[in-house]
Order: structure tokens, then C-alpha cells, then sequence
């Protein structure tokens, strides 16, 4: 999912560079000092988790956490979405430098779907944390289908999105169980008692 | 503490690890634009596009087998990306808007492989070339963020710690473990990556207190230790010259 250079139009990558910029910006701006040092860290853990590998259908997928950073972060997975691409593509060649943009749009938007998700309270836990792991796998892919097709794809890439379907599954399932390890362990890093306050 | 495989080979000496970071930053970051923002399905420029990266490999001493290691990491990606255009012609010919031809259902597809390929090469000379609290530091001289600047900081410092923990975690998931069934594995793969992770908020909450107790004021000291040499700039001029040469066919 991670978009490589050279795929999408030359156009279309530079005009996410330039909403992305504009994304970090404001949500950068909103970050207070305390915070960065700790968003900087929780940056490397979602980093170091996401090496895990775990097999599935006969493959090996890694896990994206895209949606427990919404969960945990809010609008601040923005920033740490940004850090942990870059990380991912300078280190391993996850993702390219001028494609960076649209990467960082598209595993945000799965982020902050996460987060909205996570307020509807009457749903039971278990289940919001499926869906936050589902839609941060899920939307991140339909807007990579969305993208391709502007870029001149055509639509094939629409046969191509039952893979994300089923890692999405497996996203969501292991959300979950890691929504409910926190809630028995420690239930104070869950965005009830957040770890990263609102600026006043 | 096991993190050589992150910039292993920063170490050599060669003409290009001894550039300033910023020069390679600026000079590998133009020449991506300029292979990638070549027209789709035109390889006229390919052969020199690589015959410059050849060189660029050669002079550099990174071994080409880790290049094609990265080159093969990002393959599953880049092939299908390239599969999409003959699957889009295939399922309805008229319907998409490209390729347009028969012909043009395989030459869309290359130049797409051509192209990300050379990229993927280009940064994996920009990380392996040079040490990467190097590149970090080179990114905050060219105006990156500063908010962004300590976040990949001290990112980038965890990473080693919390990768110790994940092998360690791993090991003990791997030894309490076997013969267990698909599902219940699935199970303790989901504890260990919360586990890792509360150990990190863990640290992140220790290095916030001992940061702010030793008056840290949200900035990192800025690194001043780099200074442009006459081969960086003869490197950048030629550099540019050729890419921007092959790019608009002069």
C-alpha cells in the first residue's frame, strides 16, 4: 500500500506534497512541546510493531496500526503518520520520497477515520476496535484505487482490492485484541484518560 | 542492541559518502523527480537514467546484491502497480482512458517498472551512503520542521530499543508457542504488539520526565558541523547537468 515513486502522475504526487505540508502545518502547529517527545516515541513504537510479521492465507502480512493511531493519537497521527513514512522510506525503500505526500494523505485519512469511529460510544469495544483497524486499512486503499484511476489506470486496480479486504480483516482482529490486552493491562492508554492532552 | 541492517554500509568511503548530506538530499530528491516525471510510455531516457545510477552504484562500493534486496522488497508493490494497465485494457479495452493500444499495454507498464526502479535505486544510494542521524541532521539544515525534526530525533533513537524488545518478545512468543494452532498464535502475535507498545509509552513517559528535568526546551541544538567543499559543488552541477540533459533530451 505504501505507494512507490514513479506510479502516479508527477502532478498528482506534488499536489499531495503540497496538502500534506499544509496538513502538517495545522496539525503540527496544534502539537504542544511536551507532546512531541512523546508522540516522537509512540512514532517508533508504531514503527517497530508494524515489522511484526504474522502469517495469513498462506502469506506474510505486517501489520499497518494505522487505526490505533487514530485510536491513541486523534489528529496528531498526522504528524506521526508523516515521521514514520519518511522512516519507512529512506530506511526500506517502503513508499517513495516524492510520492511521500500521497502516502502520508492516505494512511492519515485511515488514521482520522479511526478516531471518529472510536467516539460512537454505544457500539461495544471489541467491535469499534475491529472497525478502527478494518478503516484504517480500508480507506487508505480506496483512495490508493481512487488515486490510480486519476493517474490513467483505469479501473482494474478495483479487482485488485479483495488483498486489502482480507489484510484489512486481519488488521481489524488484531486491533481488536490489542484494544482489549490494553483495556486489561493498562486501560489509562486509552483515549478516556488521553496520553496526549487538547491544547487549551 | 542488533541495528547495523538500518545504514550498514554508511561506514565505506567513497566519493559519495564523503558529500554533504544536504547536496545529496537536494541532488538525489531532483533526480527521482526527473525519471519519474518522464511521459508514460516513452523509454527513450531510460538507458542513460540507469547508466548514470550504474555508475553512481559503482562509485559508491555499496555491494549490488543489497541494492537488488531493496529492489526486491519493494517489488511486490511496483508489479502490481504495473499489472493494473494490462488488467484495465484487458477488462475493458475501450472503456479506459489508458493505454490507449494494444502496444501501448506494454509499453506503460515498462516504463512504470523503469521508473520506480530507478527510484527505489536512487534511495537506496541516498540511505546507504550516508549515516542516517546525518540525513536527519542535513533535512533540519534545509528548513525541515522543527516539530518534525525532534519527533524523527528521538524516533529514530528508539527505534533500536524497541526493536531490542520486539526480538526479545519475539523470542519468548516463538519458544512458548509450538504446535499451537493458526488462531490461537493470532492471538499472542496481538498481545505481543501491545505489549511492545506499552512498553514504549512506558519509555516515552521516563525519557519526557528525564528530558524536562535536564531543560529541554522543544528544540534539539541544531548540528553546525557541515560544511560545503568544492566537490560537493562540482558533484551537484554535474549531477543536475546530466539528469536535467537526459530529462529534456538535450
Amino acid at each position: 500500500m505504501h505507494i512507490a515513486d514513479g506510479i502516479l502522475s508527477t502532478e498528482m504526487a506534488a499536489a499531495a506534497d503540497a496538502v500534506s505540508v499544509g496538513a502538517l502545518y495545522v496539525f503540527g502547529k496544534r502539537a504542544r512541546t511536551e507532546e512531541i517527545p512523546k508522540m516522537g516515541i509512540m512514532a517508533a513504537a508504531l514503527f517497530v510493531v508494524s515489522l511484526i510479521h504474522f502469517p495469513v492465507a498462506g502469506t506474510s502480512v505486517h501489520l499497518g496500526l494505522f487505526g490505533l493511531a487514530g485510536i491513541l493519537l486523534g489528529f496528531r497521527a498526522v504528524p506521526v503518520v508523516f515521521t514514520a513514512l519518511l522512516f519507512q522510506s529512506l530506511l526500506f525503500q517502503h513508499g517513495g520520497l516524492l510520492s511521500l505526500g500521497v502516502n502520508v494523505i492516505n494512511m492519515s485519512a485511515g488514521a482520522v477515520a479511526a478516531y471518529f469511529l472510536w467516539r460512537i460510544r454505544p457500539v461495544p469495544e471489541a467491535l469499534r476496535a475491529f472497525l478502527c483497524g478494518f478503516v484504517g486499512i480500508i480507506v487508505p486503499a480506496l483512495l490508493m484505487a481512487v488515486e490510480f484511476e486519476l493517474s490513467g489506470y483505469g479501473r482494474g486496480i478495483y479487482y485488485l482490492m479483495s488483498i486489502y479486504v482480507i489484510a484489512a480483516g486481519a488488521e481489524g482482529i488484531l486491533s481488536a485484541m490489542i484494544i482489549g490486552f490494553f483495556r486489561k493491562v493498562d486501560p489509562r492508554i486509552l483515549p478516556k484518560y488521553p496520553v496526549i492532552k487538547e491544547k487549551k | 542492541m542488533k541495528h547495523d541492517y538500518l545504514d550498514k554500509y554508511s561506514r565505506l568511503d567513497s566519493f559519495i559518502h564523503k558529500l554533504d548530506p544536504r547536496v545529496k538530499l537536494i541532488c538525489f530528491f531532483l533526480a527521482v523527480v526527473a525519471v519519474v516525471s518522464e511521459p508514460r510510455g516513452d523509454l527513450t531516457g531510460f538507458p542513460f537514467y540507469y547508466l548514470l545510477i550504474i555508475l553512481l552504484l559503482a562509485a559508491s562500493r555499496i555491494p549490488l546484491s543489497f541494492v537488488l534486496k531493496r529492489c526486491l522488497i519493494a517489488s511486490p508493490f511496483i508489479v502490481m502497480a504495473a499489472g493494473v494497465l494490462p488488467l484495465s485494457y484487458l477488462l475493458s479495452p475501450g472503456a479506459s482512458a489508458s493505454p490507449s493500444s494494444a502496444e501501448s499495454m506494454w509499453f506503460h507498464p515498462l516504463s512504470i517498472l523503469l521508473k520506480a526502479y530507478a527510484a527505489v535505486i536512487l534511495l537506496t544510494l541516498l540511505s546507504s551512503t550516508e549515516k542516517f542521524h546525518r540525513l536527519l541532521n542535513g533535512l533540519q539544515k534545509l528548513k525541515f520542521p522543527p516539530v518534525l525534526g525532534v519527533m524523527s530525533a528521538l524516533m529514530y533513537r528508539y527505534i533500536f530499543i524497541l526493536n531490542d524488545e520486539m526480538l526479545r518478545t519475539t523470542r519468548a512468543r516463538k519458544s512458548r508457542t509450538p504446535g499451537k494452532s493458526r488462531i490461537s498464535r493470532f492471538r499472542i502475535y496481538g498481545n505481543q504488539a501491545a505489549l511492545i507498545f506499552l512498553r514504549g509509552k512506558k519509555r516515552a513517559q521516563d525519557v519526557y520526565n528525564a528530558m524536562m528535568s535536564r531543560g529541554f526546551q522543544g528544540e534539539f541544538q541544531e548540528y553546525n558541523g557541515f560544511r560545503l567543499k568544492l566537490r560537493d559543488g562540482l558533484f551537484s552541477l554535474l549531477f543536475l547537468a546530466l539528469y536535467t540533459g537526459v530529462r529534456f533530451g538535450l
